[in-house]
This record gives C-alpha cells, sequence and structure tokens, in this order.
C-alpha cells in the first residue's frame, strides 16, 4: 500500500475478499476467451493506418503489416461485442458491480515474435493476469486489473503460432466525485 | 540507407505532431477502434472529458512510427511497453523524445516519452533489434 489508510471496515473487508475471489477464479480459468480477426490482415487497411498515422515505410506497403498493428486486427468492430467470457471484461464487471464504476487505462506492454503478413487471420485469446488493490491512486481508491493478450496464426498443419502478446492494465477505480470531493 | 549503430545514451531527433480533431477521429477508426469518446464531442464532454482524446492504439502506433522513423525504416520492433498518462486533445500537440538506454543481447532499449501540453501523455521503452 503506497499510502496509509485506516482500519478497514467489516463491509470494506468484505467487499475486498469478494473482489479478490472472483479475480482468483477468473485467473484459474486462463486463455478463457478467443475471438478470430473479422477480416484477415490486408492491404488496404494497412494503408489506411499508415495514412492515418501519417507514416511512410514501404516495407508495409509489400505485404507486412506494422507490428503496433497486432491489436487492430481482432478488434470486435463497430456494433460487435467481446465475448461474454472475456476475462477482463468479466473482472470489471464484478468491480463496477461493487462500486468502483470508473476506468482508465494505465499500461500497455506488447512483444511481438514476428510481423504478420497480408492474408493471415490471427485469433486472439485473453486471460486474467492479475488484480491488485485497493489502492489509493491521484484519480480515487481502485484496483488494478491486467489482462493477458495471446495473438496466434494458426497453420494448415494443425499447429499455431504465438505472433505477439500484450499485458494491458486498467484501473477500476471509484471517482473521487463519488466520495464528496 | 545504413542503419547507425545503437550506444547508450544516443538521442533520438525530438519530433512534434500537432493534433488536430481529423488526427484523432482517423487514427481511432484506422485503428478499429469505435469507442465513441474517441470521435463524438458531446459523449466525452458528457463523460467529464474536456474533448475526444486519442486512443491508445494509436498511442502505440506513434510510437512505432518515431523509433522507425528515428532508426531507419528496416528498424525491427521486438515490444512496446508504454504507461498512459495525461490526454491528448485537439488542438495541443504531441512532442516525442528518445534516447537509447542499453543494448544487449543484440537488443537495443529506447526509452521514450510523448509529452501535451498538460504533462507527459506516454511514457516507456521500445525494443529493436539492434542493428
Amino acid at each position: 500500500m503506497n499510502h496509509p489508510m485506516s482500519q478497514p471496515t467489516e463491509v470494506e473487508t468484505g467487499r475486498h475478499e469478494r473482489i479478490m475471489a472472483e479475480a482468483e477464479r477468473i485467473e484459474a480459468l486462463g486463455e478463457a476467451s478467443e475471438s478470430i480477426a473479422p477480416y484477415p490482415v490486408n492491404q488496404a487497411t494497412i494503408g489506411t493506418w499508415l495514412d492515418a498515422m501519417g507514416y511512410d515505410n514501404q516495407r508495409f506497403r509489400s505485404g507486412e503489416a506494422p507490428p503496433s498493428m497486432a491489436q487492430v486486427w481482432t478488434m470486435p468492430g463497430l456494433g460487435r461485442k467481446r465475448p461474454p467470457e472475456d476475462p477482463l471484461s468479466r473482472m470489471t464487471e464484478v468491480l463496477t458491480g461493487e462500486g468502483y464504476t470508473a476506468v482508465l487505462g494505465t499500461n500497455c506492454e506488447q512483444t511481438y515474435e514476428r510481423y504478420l503478413r497480408v492474408g493471415e487471420q490471427p485469433r486472439v485469446t485473453s486471460a486474467l493476469d492479475s488484480v491488485v488493490g485497493p489502492k489509493r491512486t491521484a484519480m480515487g481508491e481502485g484496483y488494478f486489473v491486467t489482462s493477458r493478450n495471446t495473438w496466434y496464426v494458426d497453420h494448415p498443419d494443425g499447429s499455431s503460432e504465438v505472433v505477439a502478446t500484450m499485458l494491458f492494465r486498467v484501473l477500476k477505480f471509484i471517482p473521487k466525485e463519488a466520495h464528496g470531493g | 540507407m545504413t542503419a547507425p549503430v545503437l550506444r547508450a545514451g544516443d538521442a533520438l531527433p525530438e519530433w512534434s505532431l500537432p493534433l488536430t480533431p481529423t488526427t484523432i477521429v482517423s487514427t481511432a477508426i484506422a485503428t478499429r477502434d469505435w469507442q465513441d469518446v474517441h470521435h463524438d464531442r458531446d459523449v466525452a464532454q458528457a463523460a467529464g472529458s474536456k474533448d475526444i482524446f486519442m486512443n491508445i492504439l494509436t498511442s502505440n502506433g506513434l510510437v512505432e512510427r518515431y523509433v522507425v522513423d528515428s532508426l531507419g525504416p528496416d528498424t525491427e520492433l521486438r515490444g512496446i511497453a508504454i504507461r498512459l498518462g495525461a490526454p491528448a486533445y485537439p488542438y495541443d500537440t504531441l512532442t516525442f523524445r528518445g534516447e537509447v538506454t542499453g543494448v544487449e543481447d543484440g537488443v537495443a532499449t529506447i526509452a521514450i516519452v510523448g509529452s501535451v501540453s498538460l504533462g507527459d501523455h506516454v511514457t516507456g521503452t521500445v525494443r529493436v533489434v539492434a542493428p
């Protein structure tokens, strides 16, 4: 704990125990949800991304995809939703239900095993990595929830290749206004 | 183009990107992120934000662009690890600075900061294959 806190009340202790029990349960499910890219890696989407970023690089006009686009391919898209069993969604719902209603992305750590190529159709799995809290932060009291995504490309011989990973952390918090100042 | 040898302490050239509503909206859509706070000012303001603001996939994309444009087009990225701070709003300027902090086992680590008028929007490290 970064800051001294007064002794938690029984209500607060009960809440914390419920949150951590759910965290443990969801963590134990491992890579509990999976979604496939709705569209394969394609030159038009790469070109539009390069244009928007104001970025030009011949290698990404010739069949390779920029590595930081890994997550782009498996974004659900307008009007589509993540699978209901998505562990990060499940955990954030638990915290919302316990009063930690606000959310803020705090950290994103991506690793690239190799660059994707036009025509590949990656899938991503999602797992709950850790839940840490309650912490007093500048935003208010909250829990840090870290999810772990793994992007795979499946091959015709039945093998699956990890192409990228991501640890993504959000702060689920009680906005300070909710405390009356 | 021959990529330069990277050594700890080498600074990357500073790069500033003026942000417009078009920057924020076009990059959000190009990253297939349809969250309304990245393209609808009324919704963003109703949620307590000053304006629409840059999405995280774009912060990542601009970090990639900054490092590759600085080090050469064939720069091979191994990872981007960022911490998110102040929001990046339209009509602000996002300025990137970077420095090589070490080279180990053929991988160079670059520390980067992207700052806006409110403070650091993004801080972190990028790992690249050392040329």
